[in-house]
């Protein structure tokens, strides 16, 4: 698809761009150092190909210097040795350099995916902490009230007066313990939808874009199947974004962990007149039949430096859009996350 | 022992309540009262340092986290000031650590709120009697030290003497005195530290000078 595409013409940019440099460099003189420009065509294949492919192409732009070499006739011999083999170590300094260059950018990546990951555990954990502290106040003094009140009517004669002003603090401090709940919904409230027609592939595409780090990391292979015309549902873009992404990381995240070969899909389709279905299915571990429900549970999760609140902010928001999502376990292995949304054909299409 | 000074407290225990929460100053109050235990409650450590503490056993009752000072620094600075009454924390979000920590700083107990009255009563309990037992443990010695501070010089370097197993004789000739004048003596520091046998006298000894401290040699 988009990425295949993008591929192609870099190929092909790529070699045409050594070819032209092995022409220019075998009709001029010995003298002229043409194939210096071979590092060029070595820094475009570092922005797309593993190490290997890297090497590859640097030893073929190695082979082409020395074949112009042989081949050319004019100019002074001796020069031409010299800057040949300037041109030959100029190309191994620069695949050296760029492949250390971009051994750096992906051990970069990685530190600051750890580091957001662990933000999030953090502040969520600071979060549930302040709020366990925030109630336990006020149950603290609703228990403590409530014995003080047994002990007043169990005097005697008891004393009711005083067991009268426990309950009353009792009831007091139960009202601010839900006024501190109303506020911990009110935090965690999400904001009021603000849906349009969107184009589903716009939304696929954004999401693959976002994801495209991860998928290259850890050599996903995704297949988008869009069966005939296209599709538009009515949501917010950002937040069904957000779902998709979601349900795209935990699925690399299952391919990664499995043995079986990496490969996720992603697949739009109408599911009746009024709702577009969108179902992410991958090759990973799957899930459990007895947990397909558990896991959309706030704080449920099975990774170590997980939150557990990922698959439960995404079942809110689809619900938010009056639509439906849950999982299911395929027969080959691997899972599959359904999600139905209000959409259409695409007006005019 | 027999020392006339196991005195009753003059006043009954008090138990300190230092807690930013208003409501849970007023039920911890009220849940005191109601099975018959006095109680001070403080909103923060300065006004409970601010405050006239009457002579009476107490103890402290100690919230965890307050705005200012914590519970746990306000230990700490109890502790250098010399501060002796047995402290009890409550905390609504306390971690193993921060028990450890306040545990070997000398607290009696850690309780979690919201905790069982049963638990609170019986720290309590526990505290009061040890502080109970520090201030009579108190008591006697300020007053077996007042009856050491009437001796003479003399009389007390025969008491040191006796109590180390010397001899009337022996103190004598150590001191270049008549056995006479060492038996007089002998005899002023039992009336004047109401000893009523020489072991009585040891162990006063021992306590005054503050010590099970001093080596016990084996021949």
């Amino acid at each position: 698809m988009r990425g295949k595409r993008g591929a192609v013409m870099r190929w092909a940019s790529m070699l045409a761009l050594a070819a032209a440099i092995f022409v220019g460099d075998t009709v001029t003189d010995f003298e002229i150092a043409v194939s210096v420009l071979y590092v060029v065509v070595v820094l475009i294949a570092t922005g797309f190909l593993p190490t290997r492919g890297v090497l590859a192409i640097s030893f073929g732009c190695i082979a082409l210097t020395v074949a112009s070499f042989m081949l050319s006739h004019a100019g002074a011999y001796g020069p031409g040795v010299v800057n040949c083999a300037l041109s030959v170590s100029a190309i191994a300094a620069t695949t050296y350099l760029a492949l250390k260059s971009a051994e750096a950018t992906l051990a970069e990546q990685a530190a600051r995916a750890q580091l957001i990951r662990l933000a999030r555990v953090n502040s969520l954990s600071e979060t549930t902490a302040s709020i366990a502290h925030e109630v336990n106040q006020p149950l603290t003094g609703i228990i403590a009230s409530g014995n003080a009140c047994l002990n007043w009517l169990a005097c005697d004669p008891p004393n009711l007066p005083k067991a009268r002003q426990a309950v009353e603090r009792m009831i007091g401090d139960a009202n601010r313990t839900s006024g501190i709940v109303a506020r911990v919904r009110n935090l965690y409230k999400l904001p009021k939808l603000n849906a349009n027609w969107i184009d589903v592939m716009s939304v696929v595409d954004q999401v693959l874009a976002q994801s495209e780090t991860e998928l290259q990391r850890n050599n996903v292979a995704v297949t988008v199947m869009f069966a005939g015309a296209p599709l538009e549902i009515y949501a917010e873009a950002v937040q069904i974004e957000l779902v998709l992404l979601n349900i795209m990381l935990n699925a690399i995240d299952s391919v990664a962990r499995a043995r079986s070969e990496p490969r996720v899909s992603i697949e739009a389709r109408l599911a009746d007149e009024k709702r577009v279905e969108l179902i992410v299915s991958d090759s990973g571990h799957g899930v459990a039949p007895d947990r397909l429900e558990t896991i959309f549970e706030a704080f449920y999760t099975t990774k170590t430096d997980g939150t557990g609140i990922g698959l439960a902010i995404s079942r809110s928001i689809v619900e938010a859009h009056s639509g439906r999502i849950w999982a299911a376990a395929k027969a080959e292995g691997g899972a599959e996350f359904h999600f139905l949304l209000p959409g259409r054909k695409k007006k005019g299409a | 022992m027999n020392m006339a000074v196991d005195a009753q407290e003059a006043e009954s225990p008090i138990v300190y309540v230092v807690d930013d929460d208003q409501s849970i100053r007023e039920s911890l109050e009220d849940l005191l009262a109601s099975i018959g235990l006095r109680a001070k409650t403080f909103a923060s450590p300065k006004d409970f340092s601010r405050s006239e503490k009457p002579d009476a056993p107490s103890c402290l009752v100690l919230d965890v986290r307050m705005p200012g000072v914590s519970g746990l620094e306000f230990q700490q600075e109890l502790t250098s000031a010399g501060m002796r009454m047995p402290i009890i924390f409550i905390t609504a979000h306390g971690d193993v650590p921060m028990s450890v920590r306040a545990m070997k700083a000398g607290a009696i107990d850690f309780l979690t709120k919201p905790f069982r009255e049963q638990d609170l009563v019986d720290a309590i309990q526990i505290c009061l009697s040890r502080d109970l037992a520090r201030r009579r443990m108190e008591r006697v010695t300020t007053e077996l030290q007042r009856r050491y501070a009437s001796l003479s010089d003399g009389e007390r370097e025969v008491m040191k003497l006796a109590v180390s197993g010397l001899l009337n004789k022996q103190i004598a000739a150590q001191l270049q005195l008549s056995e006479v004048t060492i038996k007089a003596r002998r005899g002023q520091v039992m009336r004047k530290m109401r000893a009523e046998s020489f072991a009585e006298l040891v162990r006063f000894y021992h306590r005054i000078v503050g010590s099970d401290t001093d080596l016990v040699e084996l021949s």
